[in-house]
């Protein structure tokens, strides 16, 4: 692996008294010298000692401008360049790829803020270029410390790791294939499809989603690069990033390719559960299979019902079937891993909506179940009686809410395809019922993809009716007290300023919100970082969505947060295509922002160890001081600050370098 | 000892002065500590200031030469005129001047008085405290008059000083007080010349780790769940005491003691000065401390940090005149 | 026969011609670093009295950078991170959050008001937060007033003591 350069002592001190120093002080097009007095800033900074160059220019950020920094770089020998101009989260990395290539360690540079934080905020000018000399000045005294470093490379073992069989996670896979990866996909379920194969038509197009999924499936299973583990986990992973070693632990199927009699062997079982496939609407046996068409084609026994008695055994003479087979770990290793873990809908509270206490109210995932022919009721939404006069929705159940309304804050965000996906289903009512009567009680209608718009319109068209309610006033559900109908739900309509309104139904649907599927040992395994939504997080959400600050671990799909299928594969995409340039880069790039121990003075107290999250810090037992594995140092800082003999600093943001801002700061603030 | 503070004694022996500043006594009686080695200092050194335990006087000392002195033990803080002035006397009488002892490397725990003012501590020890009997208020007054002239009384300084703060310091030998064995084995060092004069601050008499290097109790690098007080409960053996949840100043105290309190199950209270990269062990170990906190949501982390009883006192007990803040506005 | 601290009142202070707060702040760069920029692309306006130095994550704010910046003469610090369950790097904002008490505990007892020190988590959206955070600091320690710990603890004879003649030289 690369080196990570630089020589520290003591506190980080690396001081460089003869330091040449360039400052380049950008107008921004007069979005700075608006406000800022450049001449006069380059004026001042031009006195400070070893500052050999103090320049304004027009766009420092442009080619010229930049072409500007490496003439100078040249001419005058300069080692140290800080540049003063817009935020550094725009064009730090530009400027130090100019260092670069005027031949300079790009690490020898500060960039310092005069625009967001100075020229776009501070109204007085004096005031302004007063702080924007102070600011460059600490700069410049912080270039005198700083150090060349090296970005970290490293390896990467030429094979990918997905965790999820469910769209997103079977698109990353077919996407890294077809660049020629080797793959292992790990789904912990024993069937692949995840949550579309609970759907029956999807939007936009109305296709049936499970054979879109059989499609991509059959692409999946096919490829020789692919290797799929179902009924199987992530249990342990070791190694740095670029190189994991993981243990998989394949739970036993029951049954395995040679049972052909399928059919009797399921049918013998005694034992039956709750068919979650089918989100409780309907039971299933020990032995089983998910859904028609489900990859395997073989069934599997749920362990938790199966009580081994041996009857599907019996039934298919003894073929096919093994009870008593344990797990077996496999190892692999793989350079990247993709998320696919995917989410879980939100399971309204006992009571929530009147959900759990009457039978007629029921959530959207259990209504796509019943509208799908192959499911629990054949299509019939109300099993063994005539199609419902009245249906309502409501939208917004478990996402949106107001603190202390239902789950707290958690579930404050939008959900995002719920209000598509509760108009998709109610024209798919209407399609076989254009008799029954639809109200829709949201607080907004979000129909906001592409070629969604059109159901809300056509809905209206097809006369189902919207009321919109506040979200501190939901819709209430109540029993008829007339016993006409099996509910009522009453509401305040908003859209005519609050007239009560109350729609007697037959059903009452209701819109769900999504949380994430539970992966916590996954997440202390790769030590992920989780939003405060529980979703995983991505690094920016703007410029690096589908990468984690784990390097080497990608997001794809709903893990990250709600989504709907063409969103998930889209992800999973470009998860994909990142995680294959790393592997076709053979190497990861990372920041040099580490921590370091300064090997004489390092006591040996352990402190750093306890306090970084990533495992990152070991002991050397043989000299007894603390040990940092530069592959899997995020290069926080926290065992920096907390080090209580100050033998660990962060490279980059040493305490010789903050402090010499600290102090340079306030140079003059106070008066003796 | 030679009683005879004469300028120019040559008998080959080195001359040795103690003087205590701002102290309790305990560092007088750990040079006393090295017990039969004191013979062996008496063959080697004479005495020629020791205000605890001969009778020289500051006249002798400023009749001397200047470098007469060859090292000279200062213990104690700086925290009045009187104070100041004999260290400049001594820095000047001596080629080799000693901070000894914590209080005069960090102030010690006298420095914590820089946490109030003199005016604040003379209301106490002359009027509030209940077992007074001063009906007719009477303070110290700094200068008396007499029929046969005036009295002058040292000023007491509103901030207790570390000895560096007003004269250049050649050796500082930590510890509250420096243990006997390390004693004994600096002054041999002096003995035998292998100590040279003029170095900045070099602190001997001590290791280069903390005390974690010396303590046999070992770290299990758990997070602490909630910090209680050595009479509140009993120690697990052979477990971290801060991890525990025992406030422990060894991760940021300097080795040198063998860890002689915390072997008798005591977290160590930080006197032997600070590790050698750290200047302000208190805030160290503030910043050490919080990030080991079993916390993740902000109740559970305020709840845990308030069970640290008196936090300033705990963390900068020894160390008030060494912290970046010095004491109180 | 004490020697008496000066009293330094705040109007003797403030009588310093032009005294303006300085605020030293540090902040996160994933999220309340963006924060500030966010509020500085949204053109709000706020006081320039708050400097702001940049540390990639609050886990990386020693307690001794707080207390030197109060040495150095600062009039307040601000610290910013990310809301808890945010942190960039997991858990660095958990130590920040258990360190905090600690510093302001010693802070109380050193006589530094309350008002000076301010810690909030900022998200990268909150722009506008930042800005009324950095209005509302500025103004509180306008109201306090200078704090100016380089002069007080010159005036008590930190690191010179009185300079005092040595005993012998005084007959």
């Amino acid at each position: 692996m690369a080196g990570t350069g630089g020589n520290l002592s003591g506190r980080g001190h690396e001081f460089a008294p003869d330091a040449r120093i360039g400052v380049f002080i950008c107008h921004c097009g007069g979005n700075i010298s608006d406000v800022v007095d450049v001449k006069r800033v380059a004026d001042e900074i031009g006195t400070l000692p070893g500052v050999v160059l103090s320049m304004t220019h027009m766009f420092v950020c442009s080619d010229p401008g930049q072409g500007l920094i490496e003439q100078h770089i040249k001419e005058l020998t300069l080692d140290r360049v800080v540049v003063a101009a817009c935020s550094p989260t725009l064009h730090q990395a530009t400027f130090r790829r100019t260092l670069t290539r005027a031949g300079l360690n790009p690490y020898l540079f500060e960039h310092v803020n005069i625009r967001e934080q100075v020229s776009w905020v501070v109204v007085d000018k004096e005031k302004a270029t007063r702080k924007a000399i102070r600011l460059i000045r600490a700069a410049v005294e912080r270039t005198r410390r700083l150090a060349p470093l090296d970005k970290r490379r490293i390896p990467i073992y030429p094979a990918a790791l997905v965790i999820g069989g469910g769209v997103a996670g079977l698109v990353a896979a077919r996407d890294l294939a077809t660049r020629g990866m080797k793959v292992t996909l790990v789904e912990h379920r024993p069937f692949l499809g995840g949550r579309m194969a609970q759907l029956h038509t999807v939007f936009p197009t109305g296709e049936q989603a499970r054979d879109l999924l059989a499609g991509l499936v059959h692409d999946v299973v096919r490829h020789p690069l692919i290797t799929v583990l179902a009924n199987a986990q992530v249990v342990h992973s070791e190694g740095v990033v670029g190189d994991f070693q993981v243990r998989v632990r394949i739970e036993p199927r029951g049954a395995d390719e040679r049972l052909k009699d399928q059919g009797n062997a399921i049918a013998a079982c005694p034992e039956e559960t709750l068919n979650d496939f089918n989100f409780g609407l309907s039971r299933r046996k020990a032995i089983y299979m998910a859904y028609p068409g489900c990859y395997p084609p073989i069934p599997a026994i749920d362990w938790h019902s199966c009580t081994k008695c041996g009857k599907c055994v019996a039934a298919v003479g003894g073929k096919g079937i093994t009870l008593d087979e344990p797990p077996r770990d496999v190892q692999l290793r793989c350079g990247v891993i993709v998320m696919a873990t995917g989410h879980d809908p939100y399971e309204p509270l006992y009571g929530e909506f009147g959900y759990g206490i009457f039978p007629r109210v029921i959530t959207l995932q259990q209504l796509n179940r019943l509208l799908d022919p192959e499911g629990p009721t054949g299509g019939q939404l109300l099993s063994g009686g005539p199609p419902p006069r009245r249906v309502a929705f409501i939208h917004c159940v478990g996402a949106r809410q107001l603190d202390g309304q239902s789950t707290g804050r958690a579930k404050d965000y939008c959900a995002r395809t719920c209000c598509t996906a509760a108009l998709h289903a109610a024209l798919a009512i209407k399609e076989h019922h254009p008799e029954t009567q639809i109200t829709s009680f949201y607080q907004d209608i979000r129909t906001y993809g592409r070629g969604h718009e059109v159901y809300y319109e056509r809905a209206a068209e097809q006369g189902v009716l919207f009321i919109r309610y506040k979200p501190e006033h939901p819709p209430r559900v109540v029993p008829d007290p007339q016993g006409r109908w099996p509910l009522v739900v009453q509401a305040d309509d908003l859209l005519t300023g609050g007239l009560s309104l109350e729609a007697p139904t037959d059903l009452v649907v209701l819109a769900t919100g999504v949380g994430h599927h539970d992966i916590a040992e996954l997440i202390g395994i790769y030590c992920c970082a989780v939003g405060a939504d529980s979703f995983l997080m991505e690094i920016h959400p703007k410029l690096r969505p589908v990468e984690m600050s784990t390097a080497g671990v990608f997001l794809a799909g709903s893990c990250q947060g709600p989504m709907n299928i063409s969103e998930a594969c889209a992800m999973a995409s470009a998860a994909a295509s990142k995680a294959a340039a790393h592997i076709a880069a053979a190497q990861i790039e990372m920041d040099p922002f580490i921590a370091k121990v300064d090997e004489a003075i390092c006591t040996g107290c352990q402190t750093c160890l306890t306090v970084c999250p990533y495992g990152a810090i070991t002991r050397d037992q043989a000299r007894k001081i603390a040990k940092v594995n530069e592959a899997l140092c995020i290069g926080c800082g926290t065992c920096a600050a907390a080090c209580p003999s100050n033998a660990i600093q962060q490279l980059g943001f040493t305490d010789a370098q903050v402090l010499s801002e600290i102090e340079t700061l306030l140079e003059g603030a106070a008066v003796i | 000892m030679n009683a005879q503070g004469g300028s120019g004694g040559t008998n080959g022996k080195l001359k040795v002065a103690k003087y205590w500043a701002s102290s309790c006594g305990g560092c007088d009686i750990s040079l006393l500590e090295i017990g039969p080695h004191l013979l062996e200092l008496i063959e080697a050194a004479d005495v020629v200031f020791w205000p605890c335990a001969a009778d020289f006087k500051y006249d002798d000392v400023a009749r001397y030469p200047d470098g007469y002195i060859d090292v000279c033990l200062f213990n104690g803080g700086v925290r009045s005129s009187e104070q100041e002035e004999i260290a400049r006397l001594l820095r000047k009488k001596s080629k080799t001047l000693v901070a000894y002892g914590t209080c005069a490397i960090d102030g010690g725990i006298p420095a914590l008085a820089n946490l109030t003012t003199p005016s604040e501590i003379y209301d106490v020890v002359y009027h509030r405290n209940p077992s007074l009997d001063n009906p007719n208020g009477v303070e110290p007054a700094p200068v008396f008059e007499t029929p046969y002239g005036e009295l002058h009384l040292p000023r007491l300084y509103p901030q207790v000083l570390r000895l560096k703060d007003v004269v250049e310091v050649d050796y500082q030998i930590p510890g509250c007080p420096p243990q006997a064995n390390q004693v004994w084995k600096v002054l041999q060092a002096v003995v035998a010349g292998q100590v040279p004069a003029r170095n900045d601050a070099v602190t001997v008499g001590c290791g280069d780790k903390v005390v974690c290097d010396e303590c046999p109790r070992e770290k299990r690098q758990v997070r602490v769940k909630g910090f209680t007080r050595p009479h509140l409960a009993i120690p697990e053996p052979g477990w971290c005491l801060l991890e525990q949840g025992f406030v422990c100043m060894g991760p940021a105290t300097r080795s040198g003691c063998e860890a002689l309190c915390v072997k008798a199950n005591l977290g160590c209270r930080g006197c032997y000065t600070a590790p050698s990269g750290v200047e302000d062990r208190g805030t160290a170990m503030i910043g050490a401390i919080g990030s080991i906190i079993d916390a993740t949501v902000e109740e559970r982390a305020h709840e845990i940090v308030g069970q640290i009883v008196d936090p300033i006192g705990t963390f900068y007990r020894f160390s008030m005149a060494s912290s970046s803040l010095k004491g109180r506005r | 026969m004490v020697d008496e601290q000066v009293v330094h009142t705040k109007a003797a202070d403030a009588a310093v011609a032009g005294w303006e707060p300085r605020i030293i702040a540090f902040l996160c760069y994933w999220c309340s670093y963006t924060g500030a920029d966010n509020a500085g692309t949204a053109r709000l306006k706020y006081p320039a009295n708050v400097d702001i130095i940049r540390v990639m994550c609050s886990g990386r704010i020693d307690p001794e950078l707080i207390m030197t910046a109060f040495a150095r003469g600062a009039d307040g610090v601000l610290v910013c991170g990310c809301h808890i369950g945010d942190c960039h790097y997991l858990a660095g904002n958990h130590k920040t959050m258990a360190r905090m008490p600690l510093v302001r505990s010693v802070l109380a007892d050193l006589g530094i008001e309350p008002e000076r020190f301010v810690h909030e988590w900022v998200s990268a959206a909150e722009g506008e937060k930042f800005a009324q955070i950095v209005r509302q600091t500025t103004e509180q320690i306008r109201q306090v007033g200078p704090l100016n710990w380089p002069k007080r603890m010159h005036e008590r004879g930190v690191g010179h003591g009185m300079d005092l003649q040595p005993w012998g030289d005084r007959r």
